[in-house]
């Protein structure tokens, strides 16, 4: 089991330091002492179900919801102690989008630049054309799809010029061309600009393909922090599938695998699965299928999130 | 423009966008029409002017277009107006925080002082431009029904009496209109102070209403008249001073005095309620 303070630090040019940040709401423990460091023009993974925690450690980041402990400190500037400082340089997408829906996605911009700077037209459709938003723009929010306005709530996030970037569900409810473009927006974010982005998302091929290093909390918990590719299981997984579980699970045992449930197993990844098999018929089992289950990072997130 | 002014301007944009916000002004006018036409049938007429005739004026004189205003202005915008401004002070925080707009502004670096100051500045534009409009369209459809002449002022409520030729009327009726709108900036506050609060923008305007509307029963209750003094809506009549031959002016000025240190305390707990709130869906 991992420690209740788990912390995950690369040591190298920080952008984001999370400091030991815990929340309580109404009794709950959501968030225990959490401690993450994010370098520069890393994309990094905030992985949870939901109520897990990503939220308020997002809500922390932002200064929407005050921590009970800890800080979080952006760019070496305190969110909690000089917010407007910490935040200059941060654009972010945080929880479902909301605009007013009367107002044209142009106007929804221009309200949301001027809570910081002067507008700068040029800027702005500069950025409108980066999210691709360019033809309906001037349309009111209102008749805008959810793709419309999450890719409107990237040029918001992107219009202050942001070193770091936070991103709650950037492809929810995107097709799939859109989780595409998402995703290849992303990378060109911070391949071309040098963003650091902050991401979460229930999309797990999506974080495998664009995330460098993630954190998985489960119910408020850090379970997991870093390069999961790095971390290989100490055991191989396998679908197996015999007529008899009752005569198969003291073989099995005896071989050091572990049953995860009656259908798959864990192998020592040094064994070989013929003898396995081998072993398994001379105790009078008919194994009708063995098939090997590639590691994902959906096979990663689950074993460290199952209860 | 500076930065500030932006910002101020936005947050016009975003409250004279709303169809809910001319509600008001649209009510108003439908109000004003109808009060005046009630106050031109022959009954309402011959009663009115048997008041005046008793206290020995010439009672044609007095039944214009500036008494009609008047009468609509007493009649309906203490009720109706404080209705709209609780609506629409109410929504001002706890809409944004509904829609989940608000998050999308405290993801920027402003500080929340800031955002209430601008929102707060917005809504005492409103009561002020509401009030301005009902004042004026009330004085027009007056003018246009009743015609210019003497102001003929009766609010046997506050123990008010006083008949004016039409200059100094005028002149008595405009430097009230600011007043009024003075008042109304408590309803404006209250409803602020409320949506400030972790509810929703109809709990807001409702527990307004429920202040506003305690407030003016209890005021008429017999057993709190030695206190009558004290309540709001007593501090908020205040406006009506200008109609009185002398205008009681340090009264007057107690009175707003009072109001003002309301509208202060309520908006510095608003921004402590507001700055300490946790803000997550």
């Amino acid at each position: 089991m991992p420690p209740a303070s788990f912390s995950c630090s690369p040591e190298e040019n920080e952008v984001l330091e999370i400091d030991g940040i815990s929340k309580v709401f109404r009794g709950r423990q959501a968030l225990h002492p959490l401690t993450l460091e994010i370098k520069k023009g890393e994309i990094f993974g905030l992985l949870g179900h939901n109520g897990a925690g990503k939220s308020t450690t997002f809500g922390i980041t932002l200064g929407h919801v005050r921590p009970d402990t800890g800080e979080v400190r952006v760019a070496g500037h305190s969110v909690q102690k000089d917010r407007a400082r910490a935040l200059h340089r941060v654009g972010a997408i945080f929880e479902t989008p909301a605009f007013h829906g009367y107002l044209s996605g142009w106007r929804n911009l221009e309200m949301l630049v001027t809570l910081t700077a002067k507008p700068d037209p040029v800027r702005m459709r500069a950025m409108i054309d980066l999210v691709g938003l360019t033809k309906r723009i001037n349309d009111p929010v209102s008749v805008y799809s959810h793709g419309m306005r999450q890719r409107l709530a990237l040029a918001q996030a992107l219009l202050p010029d942001p070193e770091f970037i936070i991103l709650d569900e950037p492809s929810e409810g995107l097709d799939p061309e859109g989780i595409q473009e998402m995703r290849n927006l992303i990378l060109r974010l911070r391949d071309e600009h040098g963003l650091t982005v902050l991401l979460s998302s229930h999309l797990l091929s999506e974080v495998e393909q664009i995330c460098s290093r993630i954190a998985i909390l489960n119910q408020g918990k850090m379970v997991f922090c870093g390069s999961w590719k790095d971390s290989p299981p100490s055991q191989a997984r396998w679908i197996l599938e015999v007529d008899d579980w009752a005569h198969a699970t003291p073989v099995l045992t005896a071989l050091g695998c572990t049953v995860v449930s009656e259908g798959e197993i864990g192998a020592p990844s040094s064994g070989d699965i013929s003898d396995l098999v081998r072993a398994l018929v001379q105790a009078q089992v008919s194994v009708r299928r063995v098939e090997p289950i590639k590691w994902s990072l959906e096979n990663f997130y689950l074993e460290h999130t199952r209860e | 423009m500076t930065l500030f002014a932006l910002q101020l301007r936005s947050e016009f944009i975003k409250l004279f966008s709303r169809k809910r916000t001319y509600i008001g002004f649209g009510v108003f006018v439908a109000i004003e029409l109808a009060l005046i036409s009630l106050l031109n049938m022959d009954v309402v007429q011959r009663s009115l002017q048997r008041v005046i005739s008793r206290s020995g004026y010439a009672a044609e004189e007095y039944l214009s277009g500036l008494t009609l205003a008047l009468l609509v202005l007493v009649w309906s915008v203490f009720l109706l107006a404080s209705l709209y401004l609780a609506l629409v002070s109410g929504d001002l925080v706890s809409k944004e925080v509904e829609d989940g707009t608000m998050r999308m502004i405290l993801c920027r670096p402003i500080s929340r002082l800031r955002i209430l100051v601008i929102k707060a500045l917005a809504g005492f534009a409103y009561t002020i431009i509401l009030v301005v409009f009902i004042a004026v369209t009330a004085l027009g459809a007056g003018l246009i029904y009743g015609g210019a002449g003497g102001l003929f002022v009766f609010v046997p409520t506050e123990g008010l009496f006083a008949l004016y030729d039409f200059n100094t009327g005028l002149t008595r009726y405009a430097w009230a209109i600011p007043c009024l709108a003075l008042s109304l900036t408590t309803i404006s506050a209250l409803g602020f102070f409320f949506s400030c609060m972790n509810i929703k923008p109809a709990a807001a305007t409702i527990m307004t209403l429920s202040v506003f509307l305690v407030d003016m029963i209890m005021k008429n209750i017999p057993y709190f008249e030695d206190i009558r003094g004290w309540f709001l809506t007593t501090k908020m009549n205040a406006w009506l001073g200008m109609f009185e031959y002398q205008i009681p002016w340090e009264s007057m000025v107690a009175d707003y005095t009072v109001l003002m240190a309301i509208n202060a305390s309520l908006l510095v707990i608003a921004w402590a309620i507001f700055e300490l709130r946790d803000f997550k869906s």
